[in-house]
């Protein structure tokens, strides 16, 4: 299968000099949920820029869909690559949800009953019927980053890229993000997480990019690169707690990496240890 | 620090801020005492030296680039359009006419932006942002008056960092804003209204900030960063009066007998503007081939 992203051989310099990403090679496929982890400065952010066409590579080519990211305008890309920044006052500005959620598909000039059904469809999706009226700056700061999720959502973009969606959230924040990203990828998104929430990685179960010092040291399955020792420790990454617990128990299945909870219940439950009581695992 | 503060080594850089202020202030009294185009590029050749001293020449060159431009466009508008000229110097192609007069006054006023544009750029380049508020505040003025420009130098870069992550995010929300001119009026709306709301929030933030750290507490303050004037300054400031004294000696007894101001000054020194703005022209575009193939490098 075609990849619908697709990095060749990548490289960006900063005009001042400092090369942020060195010769990267990605492809994503459609449905995938591709998490990228690395250190600050690491390149991640850089990297994911690249995708609706904020940074052109100085060097190599990504090609979304049918589009050379070099030769297309970023409001054209912006159409099938949505990127929600980690701060929603840098996005949000309107006086109400309703107009947010408008204005990506009216800055593509599309018709107004297009815009409404895309827009009812944003609504749906988000449960953001009560909210409609209100000012944006008047919700608390998980609520409006989930309507700068939806504004980019009601444009309905075939990637869904999320800049540190759990940085600043509380549990519940957390939790709804983790819900979104599976909704995402219900209605057939490609979603790309930039995060340092391994907890939220682990629940996910999802494919893990590892960035390190501008270069990709790792690229595989959750399980597979949080077990990988010499890459955690290279990126100055930790796995979340619940695995590095696993892994100082010798009981536990040795072959294989416990990214939740609710899969160390579900080993002990198999192995009818005695002490477990179904529903307080979380 | 966020601001056009260069560190650096060397004597400019060690004077006290107040005999900088003086300075800056002596620099614009002098280019308009020095009220002819030759002295006043005299004196603009004299502040090179200064500014090969404070070691920020590269620096210092890129940024009096932006004057330059005005420089050109005084020069040569002023120098064919202004109706006070009357003695026609040369011409150009289509009976557009240089005349004298009009390219003195020209030339005195874009030399003056440049001699002024100088001694500013000298001075923020050299005199860190604390130092100047500090010396402010030795000056009697209120501690919070000198906060307020401090803080001035740093939230310029803070907000410029801000805009171009605004301008990204609206560019994610499938603005244009390479579109026709009126679009690009429209498109301030998204670009400013967030700028705005983030900027007053990080100013509100700022003022509890220092209000945990006891900002508007009464009484003497101690500086982390002493300024202190000494023979260095002294001797400076001795010059710049030396300096003074001679510029009015020469307004006040000799501007009758001396002629430096010749056709030939003018003519050179607006195609000397005129070259280097060329020269501008040529890396910009360069630079911009440069980016549309793909960045060479």
């Amino acid at each position: 299968m075609e990849p619908y992203i697709s990095v060749k051989n990548v490289s960006h310099k900063y005009p001042n000099g400092v090369t942020a990403i060195k010769d990267i090679n990605l492809d994503i496929h459609e449905g995938e949920v591709v998490a990228i982890l690395g250190s600050n400065g690491s390149g991640k952010t850089t990297l994911v820029k690249h995708f609706n066409g904020l940074l052109k590579p100085t060097k190599g080519e990504i090609t979304v869909g049918t589009m050379n990211t070099k030769k297309e305008r970023i409001s054209k890309l912006s159409s099938q690559v949505g990127y929600v920044f980690q701060n929603p006052n840098h996005q949000t500005f309107l006086p109400s949800v309703r107009q947010e959620l408008a204005y990506g598909c009216k800055n593509l000039k599309m018709v107004d009953e297009d815009i409404e059904t895309r827009v009812q469809k944003a609504i749906d999706l988000f449960q953001l019927e009560d909210r409609l009226d209100d000012n944006p700056f008047d919700l608390n700061s998980s609520q409006r980053k989930e309507v700068a999720m939806a504004s980019i959502m009601a444009v309905s973009p075939k990637v869904i890229v999320l800049d540190e969606p759990t940085t600043g959230q509380d549990h519940k924040g957390c939790k709804r993000v983790l819900e979104l990203v599976r909704m995402f990828k219900r209605e057939g998104h490609i979603v790309v997480l930039i995060t340092h929430d391994m907890h939220l990685i682990g629940e996910l179960n999802c494919r893990t990019v590892v960035m390190n010092q501008s270069e990709k040291i790792a690229d595989d399955h959750a399980s597979v690169v949080f077990s990988n020792k010499g890459i955690m420790e290279e990126a100055g990454l930790q796995p979340p707690q619940i695995t590095q617990f696993a892994n100082q128990i010798t009981r536990f299945d040795e072959t294989k990496t416990y990214l939740t909870v609710e899969s160390i219940i579900e080993w002990m439950k198999a192995n009818k240890e005695e002490d477990v009581k179904v529903g307080t695992g979380s | 620090m966020n601001s056009l503060y260069m560190p650096k080594d060397s004597l400019i850089h060690s004077l006290d801020p107040r005999t900088k202020m003086l300075f800056v202030v002596f620099v614009v009294a002098s280019s308009f005492i020095l009220n002819d185009p030759a002295l006043q590029l005299v004196f603009l050749v004299a502040l090179f030296p200064l500014v090969v001293m404070a070691k920020v020449v590269k620096p210092y060159l890129i940024s009096i680039q932006f004057l330059l431009l005005f420089a050109v466009l005084i020069m040569t508008v002023h120098g064919i359009y202004n109706p006070i000229g009357v003695t026609p110097v040369f011409e150009i192609f289509g009976g557009l006419t240089f005349k004298y007069e009009s390219m003195v006054y020209a030339s005195v006023m874009s030399f003056r932006i440049l001699v002024i544009g100088t001694a500013a750029v000298l001075f923020v380049m050299t005199t860190h942002p604390s130092d100047m508020a500090s010396a402010l505040v030795k000056w009697k003025v209120p501690h919070s008056f000198a906060f307020i420009l401090l803080s001035t130098f740093q939230i310029i870069p803070i907000i410029a960092r801000e805009a171009k992550i605004v301008m990204e995010a609206q560019q994610a929300r499938c603005l244009d804003v390479k579109g026709s001119l009126i679009q690009r009026v429209k498109n301030l709306v998204p670009m400013f209204a967030p700028l705005f709301i983030i900027t007053f929030m990080k100013v509100h933030q700022l003022s509890y900030v220092l209000e945990c750290r006891a900002f508007s507490r009464k009484g003497e303050k101690t500086s982390l960063r002493e300024t202190k004037i000494g023979s260095l300054d002294y001797t400076f400031l001795l010059g710049m009066l030396g300096v003074l004294a001679f510029e009015i000696y020469l307004k006040l007894f000799m501007m009758g007998s001396l002629h430096l101001t010749t056709d030939a000054l003018l003519t050179y020194s607006l195609f000397g503007t005129w070259i280097v703005f060329g020269f501008m022209i040529i890396k910009f575009v360069v630079k911009q081939f440069q980016g549309k193939i793909g960045g060479a490098n």
